[in-house]
């Protein structure tokens, strides 16, 4: 099976990522997309892994590190939008205008 | 393997370690001193934490000069690690005592924030000596992701909240572009180790799809370094947050993500260098230019400090836009320049910030306006503050000029006289207004009388720095020396 | 029909389920919707990882993303008593950013098919990558940043319950 089927999957995942990116104002929607785009990170790492067959062991531990990595920032990312929204009963990105530049 | 062997000839070279593992050990002592000590002496965890950042120093100090490499070769020892990690042991002393008044009055979990502190710091000591895609990436993030936990600690402050939760967005966002690009490099080279990518990234790749990877990294890396058009968190973040935390931000986590970027494109990219070069000449172009033109109107001390370091990030960017391994010797230069440039900025910039910090715990104003006069309120402030200005505008007596004329002369060498006008031009433009608020400080009459007492420990530690600044400036080869020594 | 037709009939079914979630978890107008949409995508991924041999993180994928990530993030979403529908998530930007998302997609695929053409995965393989070999893998090379990234772990943790708390 072409190692490009994966590969092209892994791309259309990431560009509906960036679409998510691009189009939503609600913070979590934004995580949400952005893990997408992670996940096709993963799918072009272990599809790699699975080309270079043996020597290949490197891309399946550099997803376990994404992963693990991904998780610590969901875990921050939640703790900060439950803040917000205790102070401000809202996390529309939009909103969040106090600050302009 | 018996025990005794394995203590005589460890496999892993524990010295070459050690700066990272003392850092990491403090950083656990910190956090569990902090929970046996009582509110009222909570402060403590600061001066424990300066100790841990001594010990860190002093094992980069031990290591002064060697060449080694460990764990398979994801850690390498050379000059250039040990500058950055002495470095950031330097970032982190200075932002440790501004911190120190700024959080004990304030009671914003105290403990935590230096635990927090040394583990961003931790993973700038780390990503100097990595060289290796995984720990890189690693490293960045251990930056990353307690200095956004840092920046929301104003619990009760809606725009420390915001701040927070924009910086996290924007970081997470790059951390994903930034992953996709050295996914797409592993697929290429089957590696994650920089020197194997470097060796075969030249020969078997395909030339648009190196481009593309590449591209992926860069611009994951631009939101780090807070490059145009990816700086629009930058501002709006250093305002929000708590002002040391500004500070490390604008330091630390900045010449982090530059160790980074540095390490990737002088190891493991140059051998391509001519399709990705033109890319950074025209970031560093509109770093420089859209910083310093958006500094020109800004009324707000810190977000002055947040853009005219978004026109900083430019001048190094200068660097990256020179690199051609065809030619040794202007490579080197390059290379040498970016390190100068980034240990000066780290200090001027520190430097600026202790003062607005000192001036606003007295005032409680960031306000330029309010700068009027400060001459006649306190001499000293005024004086410190005025060095680290005309350091950071590039002027005589301070170790910035040498910066920019390093930055200026490695451009002329690799013969890109075009972008050694834009950084001229934009070194004039900045100066104005720099020296607008010198003149301000100094020529302006003051509102108010009321003179400004500067806490002892900023005084002392702004002074050690206006020094080193003036030394360098007088006696150069002090940090050209070591920039000499630590090509990558 | 050989197992090549079968990998590739079970790759087109997860494709689909991959991509028709993906594009749900950024167009529905609910955030618990979205979110169980991504489990979707995941549980996908994870049957991708499986076809490519990467049995261990096709199950570390199933354990922390799915079980633990997505069940924080509903948590998160609970928690917070946000409205959880509404057509004002979406910004007005949404033509612009289906530009860029497609302009990314055609030049990225198109660059990738082109580099990686005539590559095959080899399914006839018998042997798949042990999780006895990636577990040496993380311990030999890669125990410098398996050691960092629990540092991380640990900030993350202290930071989050720092953050989340009432004082």
């Amino acid at each position: 099976m072409p190692v490009s089927f994966f590969l092209v999957l892994s791309a259309l995942l990431f560009s509906i990522g960036i679409y998510g990116v691009l189009a939503r104002q609600h913070a979590v929607l934004v995580l949400l997309s952005i893990e997408l785009m992670l996940n096709a990170v993963n799918i072009n790492l272990v599809a790699f892994s699975a080309m270079l067959q043996e020597a290949g062991l490197g891309g399946q531990v550099f997803a376990l590190f994404v992963i693990a990595v991904a998780a610590a920032e969901v875990g921050v990312g939640l703790a900060i939008v439950i803040l917000i929204y205790r102070n401000r009963q809202s996390v529309d990105l939009d909103e969040l205008d106090l600050m302009k530049w | 393997m018996d025990l005794a062997q394995a203590i005589a000839q460890p496999s892993v070279d524990w010295h070459a370690l050690s700066p990272d593992i003392v850092l990491a050990a403090a950083a656990c002592m910190v956090l569990i001193a902090d929970l046996f000590l009582p509110e009222e002496s909570k402060w403590l965890a600061m001066p424990l934490s300066a100790a841990g950042i001594l010990g860190t120093l002093a094992a980069v100090v031990s290591l002064a000069g060697e060449h080694r490499t460990t764990l398979g070769g994801a850690v390498e020892i050379d000059t250039f690690a040990l500058v950055f990690k002495g470095l950031f042991c330097v970032i982190g002393l200075i932002v440790l005592a501004m911190s120190f008044g700024y959080f004990r009055s304030g009671r914003y979990y105290q403990g935590e924030y230096y635990f927090l502190m040394l583990c961003s710091l931790l993973g700038g000591v780390v990503i100097s000596s990595a060289r290796e895609l995984v720990t890189l990436f690693i490293a960045l993030e251990l930056i990353s992701i307690p200095a956004i936990i840092m920046t929301a600690l104003r619990k009760a402050d809606v725009k420390s909240n915001e701040a927070a939760l924009k910086f996290f967005l924007f970081s997470v966002l790059s951390t994903a572009v930034m992953l996709y690009g050295m996914s797409l490099v592993y697929g290429i080279t089957g590696s994650t180790k920089l020197d194997e990518i470097r060796s075969s990234i030249a020969s078997s790749a395909d030339e648009p799809l190196v481009v593309l990877s590449v591209i992926f990294v860069v611009i994951g890396f631009a939101f780090k370094i807070s490059a145009v058009p990816f700086h629009f968190w930058a501002p709006d973040t250093y305002e929000g947050a708590p002002s040391p935390v500004a500070a490390f931000l604008s330091t630390a986590s900045k010449i982090g993500g530059f160790v980074g970027l540095l390490v990737l494109m002088f190891r493991a990219f140059p051998e391509v260098a001519d399709t990705w070069r033109p890319a950074f000449a025209v970031l560093a172009t509109l770093t420089m230019t859209v910083g310093n033109l958006i500094a020109l109107r800004q009324q707000h001390i810190i977000r002055l400090l947040a853009y005219s370091g978004i026109a900083q990030s430019g001048y190094v960017l200068v660097t990256l836009a020179l690199i051609d391994p065809s030619r040794p010797e202007a490579n080197a230069q390059a290379l040498e320049s970016a390190i100068v440039y980034l240990v000066i900025y780290g200090i001027m910039d520190l430097g600026a910030f202790a003062a607005a910090v000192a001036f606003a715990r007295k005032t409680g104003t960031y306000f330029l306006s309010d700068y009027a006069g400060l001459w006649r309120r306190s001499p000293v402030l005024a004086t410190l503050m005025a060095g680290f200005l005309l350091s950071l505008a590039g002027t005589p007596p301070m170790a910035g000029a040498w910066a920019k004329l390093f930055v200026f002369a490695a451009a002329i060498n690799s013969e890109v006289y075009w972008l050694a006008a834009v950084m001229g031009v934009n070194a004039v433009i900045a100066a104005w207004y720099y020296l607008a608020v010198v003149k301000r400080m100094f020529l302006d009459s003051p509102e108010v009388d009321e003179p400004i007492e500067v806490p002892y420990l900023l005084r002392a530690t702004m002074g050690v720095a206006a020094f080193a600044l003036l030394a360098v400036f007088i006696y150069p080869a002090f940090i050209t020396s070591l920039a000499d020594r630590s090509l990558l | 029909m050989s197992a090549e037709t079968w990998q590739q009939v079970v790759f087109w079914i997860f494709a689909l389920l991959i991509t028709g979630a993906g594009v749900l978890v950024v167009t529905t107008r609910n955030v618990i919707h979205a979110a169980l949409w991504l489990v979707g995508a995941l549980m996908g991924a994870a049957a991708m990882y499986v076809l490519l041999f990467a049995e261990f993180v096709a199950w570390v994928q199933v354990l922390v993303y799915v079980g633990a990530i997505v069940v924080l993030m509903l948590f998160g979403l609970m928690l917070t008593r946000a409205p959880i529908g509404s057509a004002e998530f979406d910004n007005n930007q949404r033509p612009l950013a289906a530009l860029c998302a497609a302009a990314v997609f055609v030049v990225t695929s198109v660059i990738l098919i082109g580099a990686f053409e005539g590559q095959e995965i080899n399914f006839a393989r018998t042997a798949g990558t042990s999780t006895e070999s990636i577990g040496t893998a993380i311990f030999s090379s890669y125990v410098w940043p398996f050691e960092v990234v629990s540092i991380l772990l640990l900030a993350a943790l202290v930071g989050a319950v720092v953050i989340a708390r009432r004082d």
